[in-house]
């Protein structure tokens, strides 16, 4: 191919890319840079982080098993304390899901000591299954003591071994 | 279903207070660990964990007591306002729990790499403390050992009897011990300073070149015989060993010889060889002296008797009976030579001996041009129990040998000396032409001589053998070209004299 053919080829394409760059800056349309989020997402992301959370619960009493360091009791009451939040993840998880995803259960106050738990198939069993739910604190504040047990006793052990190391 | 609120209300706050406090007092205590041990990832990590949880208990309560106030007091379109943010602060707080948590397991190898590097630097610091509180102790204890090594090294080196001998690469001599210096009779500058090398010792310049060649190509030499000369002249025989030394710490290549005089042990073996030899002689020599005796004295009888009867043939007869008197003179010192047991023995004095046999001959004319002196012994009387006339005999021969050895013309001193092992020696010794080496292991053989033929019979010195062995001495030479013959017989002193 000749020079001349060249030069004409270079010479079209910046004249289309000209007329380009004047269309989108005289013709302007709507641009979607960021995507659209359904008011669901919200829900599906704390369940997300409920299954996050227990699956690391599990992960840490098998990760404490295998090292072996389940011989020492602090580290023994602080699997305790992931079983007991795996169990809360298991049981926010569900009341989740039947009061914000399903819409199954719905509370209304009726006065400062009464309530009612409408039930969407008015299933009173689900009624007392979801208000079982709803005391997840008994739970979750084992679990955080078991884990303050187990943080105490390490804290035992490491003051015993700084003695030990004292003395030596 | 309508039921109480009371329940969850309470179960709802409480344990929101609760939480919240148990986060701050676990917090606390992951706090206290980290003081403990601030090297300690996982203590670390346990922070983060309690910070997590105390971020999600707070964010939790905080939105589950204010959705409660908030519900009780018929507010519950401010509570759907700021849901969302509860809800999500809440749902961030747990999954930052839970990342923190899925990382324990490389935290935790992290750490245990971490402990193990820390307690091998504690374990070096403490070596180091240690060796440099104790490097000075160290260093003196090493220098001790070493002197001391090296102090064994010498002693070995100085006190050895054998001969050990260091050299450069060109056998140059660097080092030699006293028993080096010596068996090789030179001392140990001149040998430095002459740059004599280990060959100077060879008598043969070869033999040194083979050895020369052999520890070259095989780096070692085992037991190598070879003859040295030292500067009186004097020859040895010697054993070699040696190697090589390639060096170490930049030390040059060198060589190592350990020499052992094995002079005296060969003469010891040789005169072995050379008495068992003389015995055996002895055992032919007196059977044959018996067989010619009986026939000589017949021969003589009848010839002594036709001489008194036939006086015509008298100048023949004459002729026979001088050489049948002839042939009974060597049968008798053939006998003398092998004769078992000396039938009269007395106690003798060797000076007396000595002195009789120096006066009787100094009046010969043999002996006109010669220098003879005599030592005698001064202190003891030199008593032995033996047959005077014969060891007159042995120091005839041996003095009248002495003669022929210096032709007539020279030196003959005889000593008489007393050994400290109860031995009496008597020396002869002569400034003449000596004895060849080849000759020497044969002067004591009978009807051996050097001397032109009708001039001796080579019995003298075979017959003095025989008497000084009856004696249960012992007779021995020692001769070079230079230095003339010396003659030492060795008889034991009578002990009842003195």
């Amino acid at each position: 191919m000749s020079k001349k053919n060249l030069s004409s080829i270079r010479l079209f394409l910046k004249f289309i890319s000209a007329m380009m760059i004047a269309g989108m800056i005289l013709l302007p349309v709507d641009g979607y840079a960021t995507q659209l989020h359904a008011s669901s997402e919200g829900i599906i992301t704390h369940q997300v982080g409920h299954l996050f959370f227990l699956f690391s619960m599990v992960v840490l009493i098998f990760t404490v098993t295998g090292k072996g360091l389940d011989q020492q009791k602090g580290w023994r009451l602080i699997q305790y304390s992931a079983f007991f939040f795996i169990l809360w993840n298991l049981d926010a998880i569900t009341a989740h899901f039947f009061d914000n995803q399903i819409l199954a259960v719905k509370i209304e106050n009726i006065s400062l000591t009464k309530m009612k738990i409408v039930t969407s198939n008015n299933s009173p069993l689900l009624a007392w299954f979801y208000y079982v739910l709803k005391l997840d604190h008994l739970l979750c504040v084992p679990a955080m003591l078991f884990l303050y047990k187990g943080l105490s006793n390490l804290v035992e052990e490491q003051k015993a071994l700084t003695a030990k190391k004292g003395t030596q | 279903m309508t039921t109480s609120f009371i329940p969850i209300l309470a179960v709802d706050v409480l344990g929101s207070v609760a939480m919240v406090v148990i986060a701050l007092l676990s917090l606390y205590k992951a706090k206290i660990l980290r003081i403990l041990d601030p090297d300690n990832a996982v203590f670390l990590y346990l922070l983060w964990i309690s910070t997590g949880f105390t971020v999600f208990a707070v964010s939790r309560a905080f939105g589950h007591i204010l959705k409660q106030f908030l519900v009780l007091s018929a507010n519950i379109e401010t509570w759907h306002a700021i849901s969302s943010y509860s809800g999500s602060i809440n749902t961030v707080s747990f999954m930052l729990v839970g990342l923190i948590t899925i990382f324990f397991n490389q935290i935790w190898n992290i750490n245990v790499k971490i402990l193990s590097g820390r307690e091998k630097l504690e374990n070096t610091h403490i070596e180091l403390m240690d060796l440099n509180q104790t490097l000075e102790q160290k260093v003196i204890e090493r220098t001790e050992r070493l002197t001391s090594s090296e102090h064994k090294c010498r002693r070995i080196f100085e006190q050895s009897l054998d001969t050990i001998i260091v050299t450069d690469s060109d056998f140059k001599i660097m080092e030699i011990n006293l028993a080096g210096i010596t068996l090789t009779g030179y001392t140990r500058d001149e040998m430095i300073m002459k740059k004599m090398t280990a060959g100077s010792f060879f008598a043969d310049p070869a033999e040194w070149d083979r050895i020369r060649h052999k520890i070259g190509s095989e780096e070692y030499i085992l037991n190598e015989e070879a003859e040295f000369l030292r500067p009186d002249n004097e020859a040895l025989l010697v054993l070699i060993t040696g190697g090589i030394d390639y060096g170490a710490f930049g030390c040059a290549k060198s060589f190592h010889f350990i020499i052992k005089n094995v002079n005296e042990k060969r003469q010891m073996e040789r005169q072995i060889a050379q008495a068992d030899k003389l015995a055996a002689l002895g055992e032919l020599s007196a059977g044959v002296a018996h067989e010619i005796n009986n026939p000589l004295g017949i021969i003589l009888g009848y010839s002594q008797l036709l001489l008194k009867q036939a006086p015509e043939h008298q100048d023949d007869l004459k002729i026979i009976e001088k050489h049948v008197q002839n042939c009974k003179t060597v049968v008798s010192d053939l006998l003398s030579f092998s004769r078992k047991g000396s039938p009269e023995m007395s106690i003798v004095d060797i000076n007396k001996v000595v002195d009789g046999v120096v006066k009787f001959l100094s009046n010969h004319s043999d002996f006109r041009n010669i220098e003879m002196s005599l030592n005698p012994y001064t202190g003891d009387r030199l008593n032995i129990l033996g047959n005077e006339q014969e060891l007159a005999q042995v120091m005839l021969n041996l003095v009248i040998n002495a003669c022929h050895a210096v032709d007539g013309k020279g030196k003959i001193d005889i000593t008489t000396e007393k050994a400290k092992d109860e031995k009496i020696l008597i020396i002869v010794k002569d400034n003449g032409k000596g004895i060849d080496k080849k000759n020497l292991t044969r002067i004591f053989d009978p009807f051996f001589t050097t001397k032109p033929v009708g001039q001796g019979t080579g019995l003298g010195l075979s017959v003095g053998y025989g008497i000084i062995k009856r004696h249960n001495g012992d007779i021995r030479v020692t001769s070079s070209k230079e230095n003339g013959t010396v003659f030492t017989i060795s008889l034991p002193a009578d002990r009842t004299a003195t």
